[in-house]
């Protein structure tokens, strides 16, 4: 019997729907792939054709969250604003996308985002980092900087943004107002040394 | 704040010779004092902020760097070379406080309370302490807004400036309109800083207060507790917005005195909404060479709100010019009700003691010490502050007295209030009701607003005025 895409599709956000229910109900470790498959209607195996583990499943389900955010940053005109402020408000909206996965997030990105590992499982984390260097540099760009970040710079904003969504996570104070805090330093560190950098190599291009 | 001020602070403060302190901190002193006043503010629209180079500031800095250098004295030079630098790590703290105002008020008021503790402990934990609020872009400003009423600030408001028209203590300002029309002040906290501070303040306390230092050490320890409890106060813009309405609620359109309308839909613990005033601060109102009368006037109002709102059990413990507006009609707005000392019982009792005190009642005076001092006229340590009570008093009780108008521009009346202040540190004569710190530094910042307009008031009759409706009110007599 043929699967129809449609199907398919339905299929695949059953699962990402119960998932998110159990991994919110019973936390991440104790939520298991088959009772993921369970709660939807399937059979454990037939999980495995769609997602092939655990992670992929929680790595699709911030990447939409992330994408939804990124059309909703993208819908509203810049105007004026500076590239912190940009930058702040795209990060922000992100993490407004995600709050309804705050309280398994941690375990789950440290899974999909491991700084150490050199890829994530089926790579999906990648995909989600590579989309979102990418907004920033055309965040950048749209302020006259150079479009693509280089990369000690990228990895400088990436090694803070994932503090930034660490300590989210579990930030436990009002309305995660520390996380505002944070994210507003970081950002300005960042930006101070994408400045200095910049200084250096027209200094280094002058001499 | 003008370099003349600047001048008189210092001119008050110098001449203090017999302490024998080394020249050089004294140079820091001035420096420093010299570069606040000259430095522009980091944000060229947060004006305000520099509020901070108003004389209250200046008399907690000036105050604390005295308190310090009493450490000079009589040390041999080793030490007293370990001391300079204490006092320049704590001046160059402060220096570096210095932008935010509140905060740095109340810091300088808590360490010049704190009389007998080594330099070096002081300067490492202030050095611990940061009231850092930067400002914050519009993007931070809305989640902040969100976070509290789930709508960024253009769906809640029909408008709303992105940039901010005034620095506040620990946040800033913006104009905004209602979608009912009105114009709105909106008052917004840096995320989290109010825990920070009350955080650090906590650390601070739990460091000192196992010490036991000196006799009056009971006292120091009331009166940081206080300055700790008035700050929370001050986080909490909620608590804020139940001051101001209550204030508000004082004050009659006949009075001339304003106190702007909180918008409670609008306003939650980190955002404050109330109605838009349009004014002049002090230095805006006496830059257009306002006529004597009008200075006379506005005086009058000065005294009048602190009055009503005395003998309404809250005490406006911060008069800075920052948070008074001259309107064009003659009226005075009064803004920011974050630092309002609201009177239990002792204080009320207090109130009603000194009234009759204030009519010439001078079997009051000595009921008056033993409740504002705490010590009995048998102890023999009355003998040493009675003279401190009595010098206080006197120079509280000196624009009544002068049988009308009292004219607020003599220096010679700033000077007497200073030479107080001198001989409390001098004598370490910590002991106090608690409520004095409020009280101390309400009537120094009215005076220096008063000796800044040059104002003539007729004290007198505005206190039998507001003491009348006070008994009135209460059924006093």
């Amino acid at each position: 019997m043929r699967i129809t895409q449609e199907a398919k599709a339905a299929t695949a956000e059953r699962i990402l729907d119960s998932a998110a229910r159990l991994f919110q109900a019973s936390g991440w470790e104790a939520t298991t792939t088959r009772e993921i498959a369970a709660a939807a209607g399937i059979a454990a195996g037939t999980l495995f054709n769609y997602f092939p583990s655990k992670e992929a499943i929680a790595a699709r389900l911030i990447s939409v969250a992330l994408e939804e955010a990124e059309q909703e940053f993208e819908s509203r005109p810049a105007g004026d604003a500076s590239p912190e402020e940009d930058l702040f408000r795209f990060i922000w909206t992100g993490f407004k996308h995600l709050r309804r996965y705050r309280n398994f997030l941690a375990p789950a990105a440290e899974i999909v985002f491991s700084p150490l590992a050199r890829s994530s499982p089926d790579r999906s984390g990648d995909a989600i980092r590579v989309r979102h260097l990418e907004m920033v540099g055309r965040v950048l760009a749209a302020h006259g900087g150079t479009g693509a970040l280089r990369a000690v710079a990228m990895q400088l904003y990436w090694t803070l943004y994932l503090g930034v969504l660490a300590y989210w996570a579990a930030d436990a104070s009002p309305w995660q107002e520390d996380t505002l805090a944070l994210l507003d330093h970081s950002l300005k560190l960042f930006l101070a040394s994408l400045d200095r950098k910049e200084e250096n190599h027209d200094q280094r291009k002058s001499e | 704040m003008t370099n003349e001020n600047l001048n008189e602070l210092m001119a008050a403060l110098t001449h203090d010779t017999e302490e024998g302190a080394p020249g050089a901190p004294d140079e820091e002193l001035r420096e420093i004092l010299a570069d606040l006043a000259r430095r522009p503010a980091p944000v060229h629209s947060l004006h305000r902020l520099w509020t901070l180079g108003e004389l209250s500031a200046q008399v907690s800095l000036a105050y604390l760097a005295l308190w310090l250098r009493k450490w000079f004295s009589g040390a041999d030079a080793r030490k007293r070379h370990v001391l300079e630098t204490n006092l320049r790590v704590a001046l160059k703290l402060f220096h570096r406080l210095a932008y935010l105002r509140g905060a740095m008020t109340k810091l300088g008021q808590a360490a010049g309370h704190l009389p007998d503790l080594v330099p070096a402990e002081i300067a490492e934990t202030l050095d611990r302490l940061h009231f850092d609020a930067p400002p914050m872009h519009y993007s931070l400003i809305s989640a902040v807004v969100a976070n509290e009423f789930g709508r960024d600030p253009e769906d809640l408001f029909a408008r709303f400036e992105k940039e901010p028209f005034a620095a506040a203590s620990l946040g800033q300002v913006h104009r905004a309109r209602l979608r009912s029309g009105e114009e709105v002040a909106v008052k917004i906290q840096y995320p989290g800083i109010a825990r920070t501070i009350d955080a650090d303040f906590r650390n601070l306390a739990a460091l000192l207060f196992p010490l036991r230092l000196g006799g009056d050490w009971e006292y120091v320890k009331a009166q940081f507790e206080e300055v700790r409890r008035m700050l929370g106060q001050e986080l909490d813009y909620r608590q804020e917005a139940q001051s101001q309405r209550q204030a508000r609620d004082l004050f009659t359109p006949e009075d001339g005195i304003v106190v702007p309308a909180v918008y409670a839909d609008y306003s939650g613990a980190r955002v404050l909404t109330t109605e838009y005033l349009p004014g002049r601060h002090l230095s805006g109102f006496l830059a257009g060479n306002p006529p004597p009368e009008l200075r006379d006037r506005f005086g009058a109002l000065l005294y009048r709100a602190y009055f009503r709102m005395y003998y309404g059990y809250m005490n406006y413990a911060d008069p800075n010019p920052g948070n008074y507006l001259f309107l064009d009609d003659g009226r005075m707005g009064i803004l920011d009700f974050g630092c309002i000392q609201h009177y239990g019982d002792v204080e009320r009792e207090i109130v009603r003691v000194s009234d009759r005190v204030l009519r010439e009642d001078e079997t009051a005076a000595a009921e008056l010490e033993r409740l504002s001092s705490g010590i009995s006229a048998d102890d023999p340590d009355i003998e040493r502050y009675r003279p401190l009570f009595e010098q206080f008093r006197q120079w509280l009780m000196e624009p009544m007295r002068c049988g009308g108008a009292f004219d607020f521009g003599d220096e010679d009346h700033m000077r007497r209030g200073f030479d107080y202040f001198r001989g409390v540190i001098r004598k370490r004569t910590m002991r106090g009701h608690p409520t004095y710190v409020y009280f101390s530094r309400c009537v120094f910042g009215l005076k220096a607003m008063l000796y800044r307009l040059r104002a003539r008031v007729d004290v007198k009759s505005i206190q039998r005025e507001e003491s009348a409706i006070w008994q009135r009110r209460t059924g006093q007599n």
